[in-house]
């Protein structure tokens, strides 16, 4: 239970040393995991956290303290502590905060069916029946490896401006690792699936049926996938392909902290300036959201962890740099309102700026009809080996499911095509995108100690024209 | 605050009371100290303290655990666990916990890092020093850590030890695309060097001034103890036990077999001086150095009691947390130093190039070893034994078994290093260099 009493006594304390600004933040969550190891189980736990954090914001710098003793005198510590903190940061530049309203709010995902309602024996029978198709598939698969968490955080934040926010927020994810193993070579498929809400969430994942079918695909990669000729090849990418490139190089490099470099030494500076809103990046048909208000997402949220309300961003619209990701911070040194991006992992770190939904936006190509349209080409519908350079200019995709296509028809899978190119390289080649966009979960990094942060990725599917493939 | 192994001893008597066969019970507190800098300043000074008991429980093969978020009340919470055991499905592959009366060598914490008022002075000798060199932008991080831990398990093992640390990690630029970065870590505030290491990566930054597009083929790399860092993450990560039962992993049937060059011996060692040193492991089993490759050969995986059971053998006591998943970690990895300088390496390189750090090293089938990685701060291209100018936008694209046999040389001087969630855990590592790997750019 919050003890929003002993909040606003913080924040009263804070409030005297800040004559900018003061915040407090107490959180309380409930965990529970299973995992589940080649039909064993591996491990089951259940956990309860209750924290709090001061912030304060002085013209020197910042203070961030936290704990996880929750009581008036570890609270009154905790103030005394942001304080001084901020007090030795000695800034030359004086920090400031954009205006925002002062939200006085609750907000709450509701769930269908509870998550807390769940039984260990519910938990186990849902890994159990994934684990029983994957092995039904009669594919050797290794190392079968499924982990089933969920988690109930619910928050109370409060400000000197008078914000006063309350909110609940239900997650629950379900990871994989698997190894294929045919003709004594293997393929990995590390995957993961999670949402926002109760466990109703699994029926949008269909799993049971899901998993066999990509170890039976990662199969035929092994048996029948063939080398590509390297050379310069249209290439379409389903919407996992999609949604990490606008993840890693659209969303990451729009991040305000990142551009103004307080990233510089742990996830990197950006090769976008903040001089750069209208250059061109892409294509017309290049345009990115960041959303985190789609609702039963991974990323979801009402207002962000400075009060804020969260609102659909547009990162890269119609091929320009539009819009960055802010913070009250950032916001204010670029002269521009918060939209709503600062996001922690927990109440023990402090709030960055962070994504929420990444993704491109759909367009107006059929799926097979983009298909057709492609005469010597590669449909990439998934990735595993990638990264991207730290300042978000030079990124890698290898493929784990993709076929040739000859003459507007799939032609047999194509085994592990790569596709190394630079940001404007990718989104410059961009000339047609399908309807539908879908989605995938995932573990955005960043900030230091990293946080962890709950995300969709996604996209359309995605036509580039004439990129070098190898 | 109650004495730590006292709480933790009164814990497991109170789950054993409640029926429990198997009881591990650890507390833990933390107390953290961070200033964040960037563009030359401070951007924030953050502290935190966490007190928590991780407690595992086992009624039969009946095994449970929580991370209970508290020190003060403890008791409703581990009874709750305890009943939440007997009623938990029964895990066939359970394998135990340590056993026995066991002596440790506590660890010699420094009260100058747990008592440290002003972290914020390193920063801005960090700052300074770098900007001696010619760097016009610093940014990084100063952590001080102080831990203090309190083990019982219901095997009769009962431990306690304290240690504190610290680190800094400065990237200096001198242009936007000309970096270097330096880090420092020590268990003694005496050995923070933080003026040194800003001047080491402003120096870094100055000698990869004007980087041109890097050509793509076989290189000799020379790699830093920062860079090395990050390879010897995802390889000790792969020698974990578990990841080689899941198949995560390229050493997978290779005990005996070749995994690197002879010039290879990589042990897991906490009990020498560092940052990470620890008196047992999370099962209370006293820790010890363990050579897991010796001269290229693999020795052993890392174990647990559980993972050595069920590969009938001994724990090599890198049991690591058990909340959530009890798995077999490093804690801090070493390679066994040669006999060269860095100086004589790169005289003695005719294509090659020396790399200061790399990020992101992502792997495309763990269990081949083919990866791809991002050098990053200074690269710095080796023509007929001399620095030839600096080079940006290349990936090392290859096999990371491949990395470790084609090992030819190593330096003699080694280097703590840990930096953020690539270079971890902390490990002590000489330069070396690894011949033939490739290289790759955007097309």
């Amino acid at each position: 239970m919050i003890d929003e009493d002993l909040a606003e006594n913080l924040l009263d304390a804070a409030s005297r040393a800040s004559p900018l600004l003061a915040e407090v933040r107490l959180e309380s969550t409930e965990r529970r995991q299973l995992a589940l190891k080649k039909g064993q189980i591996e491990s089951v736990s259940s956990s309860s956290d209750e924290g709090m954090n001061v912030r304060v914001i002085l013209p020197s710098g910042v203070g961030f303290a936290s704990s996880n003793v929750v009581t008036k005198t570890k609270g009154l510590r905790l103030v005394r502590l942001a304080v001084s903190q901020a007090k030795s940061a000695r800034r030359r530049e004086p920090f400031v905060l954009s205006p925002e309203n002062a939200a006085r709010t609750s907000w709450e995902v509701r769930q269908k069916t509870r998550l807390s309602d769940l039984t260990t024996e519910d938990r186990l029978e849902y890994l159990r029946a994934i684990d029983s198709a994957v092995q039904s598939t009669g594919v050797n698969v290794q190392g079968r490896y499924f982990e089933l968490r969920d988690w109930e955080t619910t928050r109370y934040f409060v400000n000197s401006e008078g914000a006063r926010i309350r909110s609940f927020v239900p997650r629950v994810k379900v990871e994989s690792y698997n190894v294929v193993l045919a003709n004594r070579e293997t393929e990995q498929s590390i995957k993961e699936w999670a949402g926002t809400g109760g466990w109703e969430a699994r029926d949008t994942w269909d799993l049971p049926r899901i998993l066999p079918e990509e170890m039976r695909m990662l199969k035929r990669q092994i048996e029948q996938g063939k080398r590509l000729e390297p050379g310069k090849y249209d290439l379409v990418c389903g919407s996992e392909v999609a949604g990490i490139a606008a993840h890693e190089s659209c969303g990451h490099p729009m991040e305000a902290d990142r551009i103004m470099g307080r990233e510089m030494s742990q996830a990197g500076r950006s090769f976008i300036s903040r001089d750069m809103i209208g250059h061109r990046i892409g294509s017309e048909h290049a345009t990115v959201v960041d959303d985190p208000t789609v609702p039963g997402s991974y990323g979801y949220y009402e207002y962000d962890e400075e009060g804020v309300k969260a609102r659909p961003r547009y990162l890269y619209k119609e091929g320009l740099i539009n819009e960055f990701l802010h913070n009250r911070e950032t916001a204010s040194r670029m002269g521009v309102s918060s939209n709503g991006s600062s996001r922690a992992e927990s109440y023990i770190r402090e709030p960055i700026v962070r994504m929420a939904n990444t993704f491109v936006a759909s367009g107006d190509f059929g799926e097979d009809e983009l298909l057709r349209s492609v005469k010597d080409g590669v449909l990439m519908n998934s990735f595993t080996e990638w990264n991207i350079d730290d300042k978000r200019y030079n990124q890698k995709y290898v493929s784990r499911e993709a076929y040739f296509i000859k003459d507007g028809e799939i032609a047999g899978p194509a085994r592990k095509v790569t596709i190394e190119i630079t940001t404007p390289g990718f989104w410059s080649a961009l000339d047609a995108v399908s309807k539908s966009v879908r989605y995938d979960a995932a573990e955005c990094g960043k900030g230091d100690p990293a946080q962890s942060m709950s995300v969709f990725t996604g996209g359309p599917m995605l036509r580039l024209k004439g990129v070098v493939l190898r | 605050m109650k004495n730590l192994r006292e709480i933790s001893q009164g814990v497991v008597d109170l789950v054993r009371s409640e029926g429990a066969d198997d009881v591990i019970a650890e507390a833990i507190a933390t107390d953290v100290k961070q200033v964040r800098f960037s563009n030359s300043q401070v951007d924030a000074v953050n502290s935190w303290s966490e007190e928590h008991l991780a407690l595992m429980v086992a009624v039969g093969n009946r095994v449970v655990s929580s991370d209970i978020r508290t020190l003060t009340d403890v008791g409703p919470r581990a009874r709750a666990l305890a009943a939440f055991a007997k009623k938990a499905p029964p895990s066939k592959t359970y394998g135990g916990i340590a056993s026995g009366r066991f002596k440790y060598r506590r660890g010699r914490p420094d009260a100058r890092i747990s008592d440290l008022r002003d972290p914020s002075r390193f920063v801005h000798d960090a700052i300074a020093g770098a900007e001696s060199e010619g760097a016009n932008n610093v940014g990084g991080t100063f952590y001080a850590i102080h831990d203090r831990v309190g083990l019982a398990s219901s095997a009769a093992v009962l431990a306690a030890d304290e240690s504190t640390a610290a680190y800094l990690s400065v990237r200096a630029f001198f242009q936007p695309e000309a970096s270097g970065h330096a880090v420092c870590c020590t268990p003694i505030l005496a050995g923070m060097k933080s003026k040194e290491t800003g001047e080491r990566a402003g120096r870094l930054a100055a000698s990869a001034k004007d980087p041109v597009l890097g050509e793509q083929g076989k290189f000799d790399l020379i790699v830093e103890p920062l860079c090395v860092g990050s390879f010897v993450q995802s390889t000790s990560g792969m020698l974990s036990a578990l990841s080689v039962e899941i198949h995560n992993s390229m050493f997978v049937r290779k005990i005996g077999k070749r995994v690197a060059s002879d010039q290879v011996t990589f042990v897991d060692d906490p009990t020498v001086s560092s940052t990470t040193r620890r008196a047992f492991d999370h099962e209370g089993v006293p820790t010890r150095r363990n050579v897991l490759i010796r001269n290229g050969v693999l020795k052993t995986y890392l174990h647990n009691t559980g993972t050595a059971k069920r590969f009938k053998t001994r724990t090599t006591a890198n049991a690591g947390p058990f909340v959530p998943m009890a798995q077999p970690v490093a804690f801090h990895p070493v390679v066994i130093p040669g006999d060269w300088k860095t100086d004589e390496l790169i005289a003695d390189t005719k294509h090659g190039l020396y790399l200061n750090n790399t990020w992101y090293t992502r792997f495309q089938n763990y269990s081949t070893g083919e990866f791809s990685t991002i050098p990053r701060d200074a690269i710095l291209r080796i023509e007929d034994g001399e620095i030839a100018g600096a080079v940006k936008n290349v990936r090392i694209s290859d096999n990371m078994m491949k990395f470790w046999k084609n090992i030819d040389a190593l330096t003699k001087a080694t280097q703590e290093v840990y930096w953020w969630e690539e270079a971890a855990p902390p490990s002590t590592l000489p330069t070396v260099r690894a011949k033939g790997m490739t290289i790759t750019r955007s097309a």
